[in-house]
Protein backbone atom coordinates (compact mmCIF):
# COMPACT_ATOMS: atom_id res chain seq x y z
CA UNK A 1 0.00 0.00 0.00
CA UNK A 2 1.38 3.39 -0.98
CA UNK A 3 2.22 5.72 1.88
CA UNK A 4 0.36 9.02 2.13
CA UNK A 5 2.72 12.01 2.10
CA UNK A 6 2.58 14.41 5.04
CA UNK A 7 -0.31 16.51 3.77
CA UNK A 8 -1.09 18.91 6.61
CA UNK A 9 -0.73 22.36 5.07
CA UNK A 10 -1.17 21.08 1.51
CA UNK A 11 -4.22 22.38 -0.35
CA UNK A 12 -6.97 19.74 -0.12
CA UNK A 13 -7.57 19.88 -3.86
CA UNK A 14 -3.92 19.02 -4.46
CA UNK A 15 -4.30 16.05 -2.12
CA UNK A 16 -7.30 14.87 -4.15
CA UNK A 17 -5.24 15.17 -7.32
CA UNK A 18 -2.51 13.09 -5.69
CA UNK A 19 -5.09 10.49 -4.66
CA UNK A 20 -6.55 10.39 -8.16
CA UNK A 21 -3.12 9.61 -9.52
CA UNK A 22 -2.00 7.15 -6.88
CA UNK A 23 -5.01 5.36 -5.37
CA UNK A 24 -7.38 2.80 -6.86
CA UNK A 25 -11.04 3.77 -6.78
CA UNK A 26 -13.02 1.88 -4.14
CA UNK A 27 -16.62 1.13 -5.10
CA UNK A 28 -18.55 0.65 -1.88
CA UNK A 29 -21.39 -1.85 -1.90
CA UNK A 30 -23.24 0.40 0.55
CA UNK A 31 -25.58 3.30 0.00
CA UNK A 32 -27.63 5.46 2.36
CA UNK A 33 -31.40 5.70 1.95
CA UNK A 34 -33.10 8.56 3.76
CA UNK A 35 -36.30 10.57 3.87
CA UNK A 36 -36.29 14.23 4.83
CA UNK A 37 -39.84 15.05 3.80
CA UNK A 38 -43.02 13.04 4.20
CA UNK A 39 -44.22 14.37 0.86
CA UNK A 40 -41.22 13.19 -1.11
CA UNK A 41 -39.86 9.80 -2.07
CA UNK A 42 -36.78 8.27 -0.46
CA UNK A 43 -33.40 9.67 -1.44
CA UNK A 44 -30.37 7.47 -2.03
CA UNK A 45 -26.83 8.67 -1.35
CA UNK A 46 -24.03 6.92 -3.21
CA UNK A 47 -20.42 7.37 -2.05
CA UNK A 48 -17.92 8.52 -4.64
CA UNK A 49 -15.31 5.79 -5.34
CA UNK A 50 -12.40 8.26 -5.42
CA UNK A 51 -13.54 9.78 -2.12
CA UNK A 52 -13.85 6.30 -0.60
CA UNK A 53 -10.26 5.57 -1.63
CA UNK A 54 -9.14 8.75 0.20
CA UNK A 55 -11.15 7.82 3.30
CA UNK A 56 -9.73 4.31 3.50
CA UNK A 57 -6.18 5.50 2.78
CA UNK A 58 -6.09 8.13 5.53
CA UNK A 59 -4.06 11.30 5.85
CA UNK A 60 -5.99 13.12 3.11
CA UNK A 61 -9.40 14.29 4.33
CA UNK A 62 -10.05 16.93 7.01
CA UNK A 63 -12.24 16.11 10.02
CA UNK A 64 -15.95 16.26 9.23
CA UNK A 65 -16.31 19.15 11.69
CA UNK A 66 -14.48 21.34 9.15
CA UNK A 67 -17.45 20.99 6.81
CA UNK A 68 -19.88 21.87 9.60
CA UNK A 69 -17.93 25.06 10.24
CA UNK A 70 -17.97 25.99 6.55
CA UNK A 71 -21.71 25.36 6.47
CA UNK A 72 -22.21 27.66 9.45
CA UNK A 73 -20.17 30.36 7.74
CA UNK A 74 -22.19 30.05 4.54
CA UNK A 75 -25.45 30.33 6.49
CA UNK A 76 -24.53 33.76 7.84
CA UNK A 77 -26.58 36.53 6.23
CA UNK A 78 -23.50 38.56 5.29
CA UNK A 79 -21.68 35.60 3.71
CA UNK A 80 -19.96 36.41 0.44
CA UNK A 81 -17.16 33.85 0.18
CA UNK A 82 -15.28 31.48 2.43
CA UNK A 83 -12.25 32.90 4.22
CA UNK A 84 -11.55 29.96 6.51
CA UNK A 85 -10.72 27.39 3.81
CA UNK A 86 -7.00 27.30 4.66
CA UNK A 87 -7.74 26.97 8.38
CA UNK A 88 -10.45 24.34 8.09
CA UNK A 89 -9.53 22.32 5.00
CA UNK A 90 -5.86 22.72 4.15
CA UNK A 91 -4.03 23.38 7.42
CA UNK A 92 -6.18 21.19 9.67
CA UNK A 93 -4.51 17.89 10.55
CA UNK A 94 -5.95 15.25 8.19
CA UNK A 95 -7.74 12.33 9.78
CA UNK A 96 -6.33 8.83 9.69
CA UNK A 97 -7.57 5.80 7.74
CA UNK A 98 -11.21 4.83 8.21
CA UNK A 99 -12.96 1.51 7.83
CA UNK A 100 -15.65 1.36 5.15
CA UNK A 101 -18.32 1.64 7.84
CA UNK A 102 -16.63 4.68 9.42
CA UNK A 103 -16.30 6.28 6.01
CA UNK A 104 -20.03 5.90 5.35
CA UNK A 105 -20.80 7.41 8.77
CA UNK A 106 -18.48 10.36 7.99
CA UNK A 107 -20.18 10.84 4.65
CA UNK A 108 -23.61 10.82 6.27
CA UNK A 109 -22.53 13.58 8.64
CA UNK A 110 -21.06 15.53 5.72
CA UNK A 111 -23.63 15.14 2.93
CA UNK A 112 -26.96 14.14 4.51
CA UNK A 113 -29.10 16.89 6.08
CA UNK A 114 -28.33 17.19 9.78
CA UNK A 115 -32.04 17.02 10.62
CA UNK A 116 -32.01 13.47 9.25
CA UNK A 117 -28.86 12.00 10.78
CA UNK A 118 -29.21 13.65 14.19
CA UNK A 119 -32.60 12.00 14.76
CA UNK A 120 -32.56 9.15 12.28
CA UNK A 121 -34.19 6.69 14.73
CA UNK A 122 -36.63 9.07 16.43
CA UNK A 123 -40.31 8.97 15.55
CA UNK A 124 -42.52 6.12 14.46
CA UNK A 125 -40.22 4.76 11.78
CA UNK A 126 -36.56 5.15 10.76
CA UNK A 127 -35.72 8.12 8.54
CA UNK A 128 -32.43 6.70 7.36
CA UNK A 129 -31.06 3.27 6.49
CA UNK A 130 -27.62 2.09 5.41
CA UNK A 131 -28.06 -0.81 3.03
CA UNK A 132 -26.36 -2.69 0.25
CA UNK A 133 -27.05 -1.52 -3.27
CA UNK A 134 -28.41 -4.97 -4.11
CA UNK A 135 -31.20 -4.29 -1.59
CA UNK A 136 -32.52 -1.38 -3.68
CA UNK A 137 -35.32 -2.08 -6.16
CA UNK A 138 -33.74 -3.68 -9.24
CA UNK A 139 -35.30 -1.29 -11.73
CA UNK A 140 -36.14 2.43 -11.82
CA UNK A 141 -39.83 1.71 -12.30
CA UNK A 142 -41.89 3.61 -9.70
CA UNK A 143 -38.70 5.42 -8.61
CA UNK A 144 -40.71 8.43 -7.46
CA UNK A 145 -42.68 6.22 -5.05
CA UNK A 146 -39.74 4.62 -3.25
CA UNK A 147 -40.14 4.81 0.54
CA UNK A 148 -38.36 3.20 3.47
CA UNK A 149 -40.33 0.16 4.62
CA UNK A 150 -42.18 1.31 7.77
CA UNK A 151 -41.97 -2.24 9.12
CA UNK A 152 -38.18 -2.17 9.00
CA UNK A 153 -36.55 -3.26 12.24
CA UNK A 154 -33.79 -0.92 13.35
CA UNK A 155 -30.57 -2.52 14.55
CA UNK A 156 -29.27 -1.14 17.81
CA UNK B 1 4.47 11.79 -6.46
CA UNK B 2 4.75 13.70 -9.71
CA UNK B 3 6.98 16.77 -9.71
CA UNK B 4 7.08 19.48 -12.36
CA UNK B 5 10.03 21.85 -12.64
CA UNK B 6 9.34 25.03 -14.55
CA UNK B 7 11.82 27.88 -14.86
CA UNK B 8 13.58 26.63 -11.75
CA UNK B 9 10.35 26.47 -9.72
CA UNK B 10 9.28 23.08 -8.36
CA UNK B 11 5.60 22.13 -8.45
CA UNK B 12 4.36 19.13 -6.48
CA UNK B 13 1.35 18.24 -4.33
CA UNK B 14 2.48 20.70 -1.66
CA UNK B 15 2.72 23.67 -4.02
CA UNK B 16 0.44 26.55 -3.16
CA UNK B 17 -0.42 29.70 -5.06
CA UNK B 18 -1.21 30.00 -8.73
CA UNK B 19 0.68 28.87 -11.80
CA UNK B 20 1.20 31.53 -14.42
CA UNK B 21 2.53 30.82 -17.90
CA UNK B 22 3.24 32.94 -20.94
CA UNK B 23 0.08 33.01 -22.99
CA UNK B 24 -0.57 32.58 -26.70
CA UNK B 25 1.44 35.02 -28.76
CA UNK B 26 3.93 35.52 -25.96
CA UNK B 27 2.82 39.03 -25.09
CA UNK B 28 1.11 38.35 -21.79
CA UNK B 29 0.92 35.73 -19.04
CA UNK B 30 -2.03 33.46 -18.43
CA UNK B 31 -3.16 32.12 -15.06
CA UNK B 32 -3.38 28.34 -15.47
CA UNK B 33 -4.96 27.79 -12.05
CA UNK B 34 -7.98 29.91 -12.97
CA UNK B 35 -8.53 27.82 -16.07
CA UNK B 36 -8.58 24.42 -14.40
CA UNK B 37 -11.76 22.41 -13.87
CA UNK B 38 -12.02 22.25 -10.07
CA UNK B 39 -14.50 19.36 -10.09
CA UNK B 40 -15.95 16.97 -12.64
CA UNK B 41 -18.10 13.87 -12.61
CA UNK B 42 -19.38 11.22 -15.00
CA UNK B 43 -22.34 9.34 -13.55
CA UNK B 44 -25.39 7.31 -14.52
CA UNK B 45 -28.95 7.48 -13.26
CA UNK B 46 -29.98 4.17 -14.84
CA UNK B 47 -30.68 1.10 -12.68
CA UNK B 48 -28.54 1.88 -9.64
CA UNK B 49 -27.08 5.36 -9.76
CA UNK B 50 -23.34 5.13 -9.94
CA UNK B 51 -20.32 7.35 -10.35
CA UNK B 52 -18.03 6.18 -13.16
CA UNK B 53 -15.25 8.63 -12.31
CA UNK B 54 -14.81 12.08 -10.84
CA UNK B 55 -12.56 14.63 -9.23
CA UNK B 56 -13.34 16.51 -6.02
CA UNK B 57 -16.70 14.80 -5.42
CA UNK B 58 -17.64 13.01 -2.18
CA UNK B 59 -21.11 11.66 -3.02
CA UNK B 60 -24.19 11.95 -5.20
CA UNK B 61 -27.78 11.59 -4.04
CA UNK B 62 -30.45 10.10 -6.27
CA UNK B 63 -33.51 12.18 -5.39
CA UNK B 64 -36.03 10.97 -7.96
CA UNK B 65 -36.30 10.16 -11.64
CA UNK B 66 -33.84 12.35 -13.53
CA UNK B 67 -32.77 14.29 -10.45
CA UNK B 68 -29.42 14.10 -8.65
CA UNK B 69 -28.99 16.45 -5.70
CA UNK B 70 -26.72 17.13 -3.97
CA UNK B 71 -23.59 16.34 -5.89
CA UNK B 72 -21.25 17.18 -3.02
CA UNK B 73 -17.73 18.58 -3.25
CA UNK B 74 -14.84 17.33 -1.11
CA UNK B 75 -13.07 20.69 -1.37
CA UNK B 76 -15.75 23.37 -1.14
CA UNK B 77 -15.87 26.21 -3.64
CA UNK B 78 -15.17 29.62 -2.15
CA UNK B 79 -18.58 31.03 -3.07
CA UNK B 80 -21.68 29.83 -4.89
CA UNK B 81 -20.76 32.02 -7.87
CA UNK B 82 -18.93 29.36 -9.83
CA UNK B 83 -19.67 28.11 -13.31
CA UNK B 84 -20.86 24.69 -14.31
CA UNK B 85 -21.71 22.93 -17.53
CA UNK B 86 -23.55 19.68 -17.97
CA UNK B 87 -24.50 17.04 -20.45
CA UNK B 88 -27.33 14.55 -19.90
CA UNK B 89 -28.12 12.03 -22.60
CA UNK B 90 -31.75 11.61 -21.46
CA UNK B 91 -31.53 8.14 -22.88
CA UNK B 92 -30.73 4.61 -21.79
CA UNK B 93 -28.05 4.31 -24.47
CA UNK B 94 -24.89 6.38 -24.52
CA UNK B 95 -24.08 6.43 -28.20
CA UNK B 96 -23.25 9.88 -29.54
CA UNK B 97 -26.37 9.85 -31.71
CA UNK B 98 -28.78 8.69 -29.00
CA UNK B 99 -29.32 11.95 -27.15
CA UNK B 100 -32.84 13.17 -26.60
CA UNK B 101 -33.67 16.08 -28.84
CA UNK B 102 -36.17 17.54 -26.41
CA UNK B 103 -33.80 17.47 -23.45
CA UNK B 104 -33.47 20.43 -21.15
CA UNK B 105 -30.83 19.84 -18.52
CA UNK B 106 -30.55 21.69 -15.25
CA UNK B 107 -27.43 22.44 -13.24
CA UNK B 108 -28.16 24.58 -10.23
CA UNK B 109 -29.10 24.83 -6.55
CA UNK B 110 -25.47 25.80 -6.11
CA UNK B 111 -23.91 26.20 -2.68
CA UNK B 112 -20.23 26.16 -1.85
CA UNK B 113 -20.67 22.53 -0.80
CA UNK B 114 -22.71 21.06 -3.64
CA UNK B 115 -24.87 21.49 -6.73
CA UNK B 116 -27.74 19.66 -8.40
CA UNK B 117 -28.20 18.06 -11.80
CA UNK B 118 -31.38 17.11 -13.64
CA UNK B 119 -32.49 15.95 -17.05
CA UNK B 120 -35.89 16.83 -18.49
CA UNK B 121 -37.63 15.89 -21.69
CA UNK B 122 -41.41 15.66 -21.59
CA UNK B 123 -40.88 14.95 -17.90
CA UNK B 124 -37.85 14.32 -15.73
CA UNK B 125 -35.93 11.46 -17.25
CA UNK B 126 -33.06 9.24 -16.13
CA UNK B 127 -29.93 9.38 -18.26
CA UNK B 128 -27.25 6.77 -18.68
CA UNK B 129 -24.70 9.51 -19.33
CA UNK B 130 -24.44 12.58 -17.11
CA UNK B 131 -21.34 14.76 -17.25
CA UNK B 132 -20.77 17.86 -15.10
CA UNK B 133 -17.77 20.19 -15.11
CA UNK B 134 -17.25 22.90 -12.47
CA UNK B 135 -14.91 25.86 -12.78
CA UNK B 136 -14.32 28.69 -10.35
CA UNK B 137 -12.47 29.45 -7.13
CA UNK B 138 -11.90 26.89 -4.40
CA UNK B 139 -12.26 27.63 -0.70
Amino acid sequence: MIETPEFQGTHLWNRLSWAKENLEMYRSEYCVVYEDSMDECAKVLHPDPNWMACALQGGILPPVSSYWELKKDEAKPDFVKHTRGPELLHNMKPIGPMTEEEAIEYLIMKDVPESVWREWDKGNQPKMVICKKEQLPPTREWRNAWKIDPELKVAA
Amino acid sequence: MSVLELNGRIFDASTTGTLTLTGEGGAATTDVTQGLAKAWIDHTQITTSAIRDSLNISSITDVATGKTFPIAFTNNMSSSSYAGSLYASANTSDGYTTFNNQLAGGLGSKTTASFGHSGYSTGFVDSIRNDDIIQGDLA
